[in-house]
């Protein structure tokens, strides 16, 4: 059982965890060097918990009880109880490599290590490390509250018990696990290329428009959003970001290469719901 | 936000006018044949079936207005072929359809695996020809895809309205091309899946239980393969390489190795001889 988890990087995806931990009654530290960002994810929290209270799914005394759980804290060395600490910070190699060596040092050496991220090797991440055994990948998916899922992946030195408590450490947050060898895109961002990938190429090559494609794949497939409608929601940027990066990790395999129609849209800011526009047009409500 | 085009499209199952007893000829695969010769008894057609090759368990059928024979009946003002897999005896079958049937009877034929301009053909009346999406279990949703031909006029494409409307689907045109739109979407997600498996990057189980979970399909890749059956899946991926040429469509061995192998490489299967 986890008692407490240290969570580093306060954004939507720390926040996501911390509230999801802080519901399973586990004492979370939330950790980020910016104080203002710290107090914004608390607000967010909140106001996720008071929708959740309005709609009847939690209770107020769980959500107050879940908020005093939450410590956020600017020092990194008060993650040091912790028995498992997740990074949710930047997608950049050399800041978590740098982040966990400092980690290292702060928590003892039982501490379970893992990286909610998305889109780097967590072999690489833990190869800075003095005890790369006990690194680990726990890729949540955003909305965290909402997101059932989460992706374990095995770093090339990932011990097996390391790997057992981050799903033990998972599914008590209420989620449910699948295994992944750390290869570019684990499961989902890997197998879900083709989605986008394909219906680019149709569009392009006139098969069918936009409307059309995405009709087709909810009536006909069942999907609950067609592929432009989910890259709208998703974000053009982001989900040429992940492209890109799943392509140039498999050393340009043709399978993942992008498509200028998004390299395009992405140019032109039309990058989906959030800008207004993407392959849809998009107005504020009221 | 609100999205403000298009208006969001609920499938619209209109009042279908149904068959009306009259008849339709169906020829081709399993399971692709029972699943259409329902559907369209049930609608009120009567049925006539054909398999390339009898299915190894013969079906049940549940409504009585289907038969099976081999005579095509030269009243039938439509016949449906079904054959995404052997295009050879797709040829044949074609071609008896063209021969027997009254020059006015329309042929939808699957256009998955080759375009509906190239079976045209392969037959003497081309004009009457129009291709479709099918694939196993894809004859339960509420749309279909079609592909006319340069040579199908609208007399043809009003029978093919006609006959989606009275068995409850709408249609969507599409440009006549190999793999069509779901077809293509779906079977590479399959082969990226499988491309995963043979890499041991998860098991089949929790690559499902991911892509279900993480991006909400509405079934796991091994479970669409198990639903469409691989040699499908092998079929429209081959067509699709051929067609385009190009090395992103190339198939995963395992997928290939699945297909030829028939039966054991079912998910369950695959399971017990796994673990």
């Amino acid at each position: 059982m986890i008692k407490h988890l240290g969570i580093i990087g306060a954004g939507t995806m720390g926040a996501g965890i911390a509230q999801a931990a802080a519901l399973s009654k586990v004492e979370v530290v939330l950790y980020d060097i910016n104080d203002t960002i710290l107090r914004q994810a608390l607000e967010r929290v909140k106001t996720d918990f008071k929708k959740g209270v309005e709609k009847g799914k939690l209770t107020s005394e769980q959500t107050t009880e879940a908020f005093g759980r939450i410590h956020p804290r600017t020092r990194l060395a008060d993650l040091s109880h912790s028995d498992i600490v997740i990074e949710a910070v930047i997608e950049d190699l050399r800041i978590k490599k740098d982040l966990f060596k400092h980690l290292e040092a702060d928590t003892r050496p039982t501490t379970i290590l893992a990286s909610n991220t998305s889109s780097l090797s967590i072999t690489a991440i833990a190869s800075a490390a003095r005890y790369p055994e006990r690194f680990v990948g726990m890729h949540f998916f955003n909305p965290v509250q909402r997101m059932k899922l989460v992706e374990i992946v095995l770093g090339q030195r990932t011990s097996p018990e390391t790997a057992q408590r981050a799903i033990d450490c998972a599914r008590q947050l209420g989620k449910t696990t699948v295994v992944a060898k750390d290869t570019p895109g684990f499961i989902v961002n890997r197998v879900a290329r083709p989605f986008y990938g394909e219906a680019l190429r149709l569009l392009d090559e006139n098969v069918a428009s936009v409307e059309e494609i995405d009709r087709i794949v909810r009536i006909e497939g069942g999907f609950a959003m067609g592929p432009f409608e989910l890259m709208d929601l998703i974000g053009l940027d982001v989900n040429l970001a992940v492209t890109q990066s799943i392509h140039e990790q498999f050393f340009g395999e043709p399978r993942y290469r992008p498509h200028s129609i998004q390299k395009k849209m992405v140019e032109s800011g039309m990058l989906g719901r959030k800008a207004g526009q993407g392959f849809y047009k998009y107005e504020k409500k009221g | 936000m609100k999205k403000t085009k298009p208006p969001r499209q609920k499938s619209k199952r209109t009042k279908s006018e149904g068959g009306a007893g009259a008849k339709v000829y169906i020829v081709g695969e399993s399971p692709m044949v029972e699943e259409y010769a329902e559907l369209c008894a049930t609608k009120g057609y009567s049925v006539q079936v054909q398999w390339n090759q009898e299915p190894t368990r013969k079906p049940v059928f549940q409504s009585s207005h289907i038969t099976c024979s081999s005579a095509i009946p030269t009243t039938s003002a439509l016949a449906l072929e079904l054959t995404n897999t052997d295009l050879v005896r797709k040829r044949q079958n074609l071609d008896r359809l063209d021969r027997a049937l009254p020059s006015t009877a329309a042929i939808l034929s699957s256009s998955v695996t080759v375009t509906a301009t190239e079976q045209s053909g392969w037959i003497k009346q081309k004009h009457r020809l129009v291709g479709f999406g099918v694939l196993p279990t894809l004859v339960l949703k509420p749309l279909v895809e079609v592909a006319p031909t340069v040579f199908s006029p609208a007399e043809t494409l009003n029978v093919v309205q006609r006959f989606f409307h009275s068995v409850g689907k709408e249609m969507a045109l599409v440009q006549d091309r190999v793999g069509m739109v779901l077809p293509r979407i779906l079977c590479q997600i399959i082969n990226e899946a499988a491309f995963a498996l043979q890499e041991e990057v998860a098991s089949p189980q929790d690559i499902d239980t991911a892509m279900k979970l993480g991006t909400n399909h509405p079934f796991g890749p091994i479970e669409w393969a198990d639903r469409i059956g691989m040699g499908q899946v092998n079929a429209v991926l081959t067509a699709l390489q051929n067609d385009l040429q190009e090395d992103r469509y190339r198939i995963s061995p395992l997928l290939r190795h699945m297909a030829q192998t028939g039966e054991w490489w079912k998910r369950t299967t695959y399971f017990i001889r796994k673990d």
